[in-house]
């Protein structure tokens, strides 16, 4: 928990570069998922930097049909991404009126950080009508957990509320960063053989990318607005990772 | 007629892949890349030779054999379908699902609810046990695709045939009234299918009026709980939003 243990001034105050374009290309080979190295990759591509993987040389390689695994891997991850940007969504919608009545000065960025996670789970709804994936059975649970979620967390005050955003942005960035890996393994794979992604898989790393990059700016304005001061911070912290975790695993499954 | 050497020898190649394994409707679905064909070309040209055979000597192995011997191999050859009669069932099952698409058209221009899509879809998907002749024997097939062994197989196509009718009716939610109406019509569709074994009415006309009561029925339900969802929801907020108006932290 390198991060946990970091004084969060100093993360704060951490000159964050613009744009570095070789850090992406770094990510995917990171082994582990230190917070720390996370935060290095997030500040590497704002929002609206271009996208910063060249495309690949040739212009339109051919490519080859997924295998079953493949097909069940990306089956089974816009699932879950689906059912996260809901809990999401759900957990914004949830803490808002509390956060806001208590706080004002937070509506914009609560604002802000429901219409991205509104968007991104639009994208992933579409994703699944297209690619006929079926949503998680789970899903009436998740709602009702995820509000849950967003409302205990902003009864408990603002600190509590972004330690919650933080612990799920945490989990949800490495999950994306995953996928973005598995991705990009494949397109590996693939350029030693000679063939492309192809277009269909190529748009949705770009997607990926991005959303990845939204979701671990909305961990950094937790951070910024003091989640390191809930208490008790690792309890809040842990049990919430734990609930994303065991909810990824489940959602996977069913 | 081909040598039966030959054609055997074809037979037993196509048969090392698990045989008509149908492809599942449960994974990501490339879109530049087709699906791989559900039946080799021998065990197509077999069952559809068969199939022929199904109104004189219904779905039993006698029609796997005639089938086999119509498209030119061996007696023997039938052997390649473990299950015998039920493979017959699930080959006109599959491709009946797969040709839905190219037998209902809708028209760009106009606008056709959901409900009237899935509605005409169920309709041609019935009339397809009619053109292929087997609706005669149908009760046959019902009774094989009950036997134990074989229901999941029979469910999971039943599953397929429902998403492939909400997909081509263009239905595009993605939440649990996903499950809700795929379970609905496969309800709907299996009861018509049913009562169409014992409709002794010109053109099917009974079995029309019963899949459009049954269609009725699912509607009224799903109308009336979606009114109970409503309510709960709408109460719900407003106590929320009455308590905070009233000052409480909540």
């Amino acid at each position: 928990m390198s991060l946990a243990l970091l004084p969060s001034k100093a993360i704060r105050r951490s000159p964050r570069p613009q744009y570095l374009p070789v850090l992406d290309f770094l990510a995917p080979s990171w082994p582990s998922w230190q917070p720390i190295a996370r935060k290095a990759c997030m500040a590497t591509s704002a929002p609206n930097a271009p996208p910063s993987s060249p495309p690949p040389p040739s212009a339109n390689p051919p490519s080859k049909p997924l295998t079953k695994e493949q097909k069940d891997f990306l089956d089974s991850a816009l699932r879950v991404n689906q059912a996260g940007e809901l809990a999401a969504v759900l957990i914004y919608t949830a803490q808002t009126p509390p956060l806001t009545r208590a706080h004002p000065h937070l509506r914009p960025l609560m604002a802000h950080m429901y219409e991205q996670e509104a968007g991104h789970f639009a994208v992933f709804n579409a994703l699944l009508a297209k690619h006929r994936i079926r949503p998680t059975a789970m899903y009436p649970v998740w709602s009702v957990a995820a509000t849950a979620l967003g409302w205990g967390t902003a009864l408990m005050g603002r600190e509590a509320a972004m330690a919650c955003t933080e612990a799920v942005e945490t989990e949800i960035g490495g999950h994306y960063n995953e996928q973005v890996r598995v991705l990009l393994e494949w397109a590996d794979e693939r350029r030693r053989e000679g063939a492309g992604l192809g277009a269909e898989l190529e748009e949705l790393l770009g997607t990926l990318r991005r959303i990845r990059d939204e979701e671990l700016e909305h961990l950094d304005i937790a951070v910024e607005n003091d989640a390191k001061e809930a208490r008790p911070y690792e309890l809040l912290t842990d049990v919430i990772k734990g609930g994303c975790r065991a909810a990824i695993w489940v959602t996977e499954r069913v | 007629m081909a040598t039966p050497t030959r054609l055997t020898r074809t037979l037993i190649r196509s048969s090392l892949r698990p045989l008509s394994k149908p492809i599942t409707a449960r994974h990501y679905r490339a879109h530049d890349s087709p699906p791989p064909a559900p039946f080799t070309p021998a065990e197509s040209a077999i069952l559809s030779a068969a199939l022929s055979h199904v109104p004189a000597n219904g779905f039993t192995s006698t029609a796997l054999r005639l089938g086999a011997r119509d498209a030119g191999y061996l007696d023997a050859s039938t052997n390649l379908f473990p299950r015998g009669a039920f493979d017959l069932v699930n080959y006109h099952l599959v491709t009946q699902r797969l040709a839905l698409k190219d037998a209902v058209q809708f028209p760009a221009g106009e606008r056709i609810g959901v409900g009237k899509k899935v509605r005409t879809l169920a309709l041609a998907r019935l009339r397809a046990n009619e053109e292929v002749g087997v609706v005669g024997r149908w009760g046959e097939a019902l009774a094989l695709m009950v036997q134990p062994t074989l229901v999941p197989a029979s469910l999971a196509e039943l599953a397929r045939l429902a998403d492939e009718m909400w997909f081509l009716a263009g239905d595009t939610a993605v939440d649990s009234s996903w499950y809700t109406k795929r379970a609905s019509l496969a309800t709907v569709y299996s009861a018509t299918e049913v009562f169409m074994t014992q409709d002794q009415s010109a053109g099917f006309k009974d079995t029309e009026r019963f899949l459009d009561a049954r269609l009725e029925d699912v509607m009224r339900v799903g109308g009336f709980l979606g009114g109970v969802g409503e309510w709960v929801g709408y109460t719900g907020h407003s106590v929320v939003n009455v308590l905070r108006s009233k000052g409480v932290r909540i």
